[in-house]
């Protein structure tokens, strides 16, 4: 146990601890599926076992090919899968190897085209579930790297949640959101707004839907009716 | 392949004109024109002449002395409210922590940038 602690204080000191968008994880966990001889990683949200939904719509992030999770979408069914009917009956991590697997199982690698694949349970503070697969064709990964890959993505994961999935309701709007806020209450566009604070439009919408977050609302109106009101904005 | 992403390089080797060149042929879900400029003043020409610019991929360091803190504000203040990537050989430095401060939206170790980041950027801000 001592040494996992150690190990980590030692990357939280490095890459995690700066993350701070989604192209910061996205870089953790690219090389993190190198590392290990994979060639790409996806986290997937899990729902309820029953709720239906395609493999596109369950990725959070990942570094598929652009197209790939669509195009299985359109001939096979992801809740159909081995892979994903076993993340609803246990949350240990595995590993699944395509030669190892029978059609009626749900053959999710030869679907994928890929010849392995690492399943890693995880779950946010609040116990919501996701599972972050690792896919390559190696042969195999042995136990103990299975090991650490199961630990450096917990750990990553962690962050990640933290830092880019948790919902932020009820927290208090930065100095950035709050101008951003009144920027959009003198009914300035995300472009117009964009200009003025010196940031990109992604950027902008990005705060925006952060804010949308923080304060409950819906829409950019209520958004302001409501800020108003809680005397964020005169 | 039908859709085209316009970046605009701006670094001040040509050779990484060339490699990085190689890295976006090698991206098969879009059409990639790569744009070069050698310095921040051209880099400002190009960006107020009207090109269209989908994104742009700043060094950091461009001699003699400016680095992201001053050149994405000079962009930004330029008008280009697309999004700005920056690229170092060394992402360490604490300053980096900083980068949305100064209008970049993410920063990407040179190492790093391979064909599949690539699409993820692309993808991830539409920069199409």
């Amino acid at each position: 146990m001592s040494s996992l602690l150690i190990k980590e204080r030692t990357s939280g000191d490095s890459e995690l601890e700066k993350a701070l968008n989604r192209v910061d994880f996205f870089r953790i966990f690219h090389t993190l599926a190198l590392h290990f001889a994979f060639e790409h990683f996806g986290i997937l949200q899990l729902g309820n076992e029953k709720d239906p939904g395609n493999l596109a719509g369950k990725l959070v992030l990942h570094d598929l090919p652009s197209g790939l999770a669509e195009e299985y979408d359109k001939r096979h069914r992801f809740t159909d899968s081995a892979v994903f009917k076993a993340l609803h009956q246990t949350t240990i991590p595995s590993l699944w190897r395509a030669a190892d697997q029978t059609p009626n199982q749900g053959n999710l690698l030869t679907q994928l085209g890929f010849d392995l694949l690492a399943c890693v349970p995880v779950h946010g503070v609040n116990g919501a579930r996701y599972a972050v697969v690792y896919l390559g064709d190696a042969e195999d990964l042995t136990t103990a790297a299975l090991h650490e890959l199961t630990f450096e993505t917990i750990s990553a994961f962690d962050h990640f949640y933290r830092r880019a999935l948790i919902s932020k309701a009820g927290m208090g709007l930065t100095p950035r959101e709050r101008e951003i806020l009144r920027w959009i209450s003198h009914g300035k566009t995300a472009s117009e707004i964009a200009l003025i604070v010196s940031v990109s439009e992604h950027t902008i919408n990005s705060h925006t839907a952060t804010i949308l977050k923080k304060l409950d609302v819906v829409n950019r109106t209520q958004m302001v009716a409501k800020a108003i009101r809680e005397q964020i904005i005169q | 392949m039908t859709e085209t992403a316009h970046i605009l390089l701006v670094d001040d080797d040509p050779a990484e004109k060339l490699i990085i060149g190689n890295v976006l042929r090698k991206v098969q879900s879009v059409a990639i024109e790569l744009a070069y400029c050698q310095t921040i003043e051209e880099a400002l020409d190009y960006v107020q002449s009207g090109a269209p610019v989908s994104m742009i991929l700043m060094d950091n360091r461009l001699q003699p002395q400016a680095d992201f803190r001053e050149t994405v504000p000079a962009l930004r203040q330029k008008g280009y409210i697309g999004p700005v990537g920056v690229i170092s050989s060394s992402l360490a430095d604490p300053y980096f922590q900083a980068f949305e401060d100064y209008g970049a939206d993410f920063r990407i170790d040179k190492a790093e940038l391979d064909p599949t980041a690539v699409e993820f950027i692309l993808r991830e801000y539409g920069a199409r």
